[in-house]
């Protein structure tokens, strides 16, 4: 599981605070804590919601350069908006990072595309378009079919791109989790070469018991093809579960990487 | 790198079960590394003698792994991760064990017994033997005693050596023996065993001809028989 560590993200309050207060030091902690616990990527989200597109350019640059000489891993530009994503690939002076995210909306397409061309980035691609998210494995493929397409036009190999088929909440419908799970299997019987990326937790919002439910639909999801998870890397029940999620599909030679989480217990 | 570098990295690598650099290691972060398979390739390149790297660096690592898991430090995965790293290093020895040119010594059937999978010391002892000139047909682990006294009469062959590593699968040997005797094959052929469990008052029990202790033992012993 190529694990993208969440939790550099300026919709937490906490990461909001150090955001704003340039808090450096907490930022290279929190980064560090990550890459320790078995991160592959650190996604970087300073989008605080207050403040002006030129405040969260700053924000990414600032957090980009720290993060540098706090570890070696990539970074995962995270930002709704392609002139942020821009600035931080910018700062990371040819080190190699991901870009979070595009969708099947030729405003996102045409900005974004040429960028992981650019910087021969891999980029994260949504499962939706400019209406919204299809409520059908169909609809949702039609998306990915249409940013396989944008690929193509930009010439951004489709290795480079990791679907993410978008979870719902199955407290509102209960059929999502089948929609999600069925959607990354579609996806990886017609773009073989691409990978699959997905945020978890979404599904079980709104129910008790959430540890379970999003430890279980994860190992469901690694079954059905996904690749890579943007989850909180500092949670070890999730990260053990990825584990063994991993070691049941044969993905873990020798069971090296599950044996030795647990011997370190 | 000299020799003794060498030989203690392939002997460090089989414990940690890395066969080529890329792979996990027992321990955390030697991917990267030369493992068994570049190690080995260096033993071929600088003509270090093979069969010091059997004697130094396979089995006596081999016997560390087996006390790692006596002691529930390595699982089954660990130990067979190291299995692998053996093989690989006597498919790349093999052609090199060999005496070029030497006529055969005769026919030799080898196999592990039935219900017994470990194949890493029989085939050892197989590529050794093939080493010293003899005519090797390794029937391959877990062979039922039929197809083993099928293929000794088939071949005509003077020589068996049997393998077992399991204390429940040894007695497979005297089952053998017994099977010989009936068909009245038993003069026709030298039984030699070996095999951690198994022992010269084990032979003598079980009416074999003799027991072998390692692979150097066995061609000890053949080159008695051959008297
Ligand atoms: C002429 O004919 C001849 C001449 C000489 C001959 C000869 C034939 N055969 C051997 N020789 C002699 O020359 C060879 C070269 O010098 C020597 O061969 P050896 O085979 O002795 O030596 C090899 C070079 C190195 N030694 C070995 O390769 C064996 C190492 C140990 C660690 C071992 C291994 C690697 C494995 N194992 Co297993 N395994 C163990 C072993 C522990 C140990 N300390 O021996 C032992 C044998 N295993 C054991 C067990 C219990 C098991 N294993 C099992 C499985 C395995 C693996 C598959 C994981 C793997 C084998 C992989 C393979 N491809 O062979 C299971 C059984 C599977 C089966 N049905 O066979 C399983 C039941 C485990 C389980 N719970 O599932 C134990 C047996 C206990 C007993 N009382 O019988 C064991 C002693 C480990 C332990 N300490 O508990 C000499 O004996």
């Amino acid at each position: 599981m190529i694990v993208i560590a969440e939790k550099i993200n300026a919709t937490r309050s906490a990461v909001r605070e150090i955001i704003e207060q340039r808090d450096e030091g907490r930022l290279e902690d929190l980064a560090q804590r990550q890459v320790a616990a078995g991160a592959a990527y650190i996604d970087v989200n300073v989008g605080t919601g207050n403040g002006t597109r030129q405040d969260e350019i700053e924000s990414m640059q600032w957090a980009v350069s720290r993060l540098l000489d706090a570890t070696d891993k990539p970074l995962c530009i995270d930002s709704a908006d392609a002139a942020v994503l821009e600035a931080g690939l910018a700062a990371m002076g040819g080190r190699p990072a991901m870009i979070n995210s595009t969708k099947a909306d030729v405003k996102y397409l045409s900005t974004v595309m040429p960028l992981a061309q650019r910087y021969e980035a891999p980029v994260v691609a949504l499962a939706m378009d400019g209406q919204g998210i299809p409520g059908t494995v169909e609809g949702r493929l039609n998306a990915c079919r249409a940013i396989a397409g944008a690929c193509r036009d930009y010439q951004v190999p489709l290795a480079s791109v990791f679907f993410d088929p978008l979870v719902l909440p199955v407290a509102t419908d209960a059929g999502q989790g089948k929609v999600t799970l069925n959607t990354l299997a579609a996806i990886k019987a017609e773009f073989p070469e691409a990978r699959t990326v997905m945020g978890l937790s979404n599904i079980s919002f709104g129910l008790p018991g959430r540890p379970m439910l999003n430890a279980a639909f994860l190992q469901m999801a690694i079954y059905a093809g996904l690749d890579a998870a943007i989850m909180d890397p500092l949670n070890a029940d999730m990260m053990q579960a990825a584990r063994t999620g991993d070691a049941l599909m044969g993905k873990d030679r020798h069971f090296r990487k599950y044996s030795r989480a647990l011997r370190r217990q | 790198m000299n020799e003794q570098e060498i030989i203690e990295k392939i002997a460090f690598n089989v414990i940690q079960g890395r066969v080529t650099e890329e792979d996990e290691g027992y321990d955390e972060g030697l991917e990267g590394q030369p493992a068994v398979a570049e190690l080995v390739q260096m033993v071929i390149e600088q003509r270090i003698d093979a069969k010091k790297v059997v004697v130094n660096a396979l089995t006596g690592s081999m016997e560390t792994v087996g006390d790692k898991f006596d002691k529930g430090e390595y699982l089954i995965p660990d130990m067979l991760a190291s299995a692998e790293c053996v093989g690989a290093a006597m498919d790349l020895l093999g052609p090199h064990l060999a005496d070029a040119g030497v006529q055969s010594k005769g026919k030799f059937v080898l196999a592990t017994v039935a219900g017994d999978l470990h194949d890493i010391g029989k085939n050892i002892v197989g590529i050794m033997l093939k080493g010293a000139g003899f005519d090797v047909l390794d029937l391959g682990n877990d062979v039922s005693s039929e197809r083993i006294v099928a293929q000794v009469k088939d071949t005509g062959a003077r020589y068996l050596g049997l393998s077992a590593l399991l204390t429940t699968t040894m007695r497979e040997m005297g089952a053998i023996i017994k099977t010989l005797d009936e068909e009245g094959m038993r003069s026709q052929v030298q039984v030699l065993i070996g095999g951690a469990p198994t022992s010269q008052s084990f032979a003598d029990e079980i009416g074999a001809d003799a027991y072998c202790r390692d692979a150097f033992h066995a061609i000890d012993i053949l080159k008695q028989m051959a008297g």
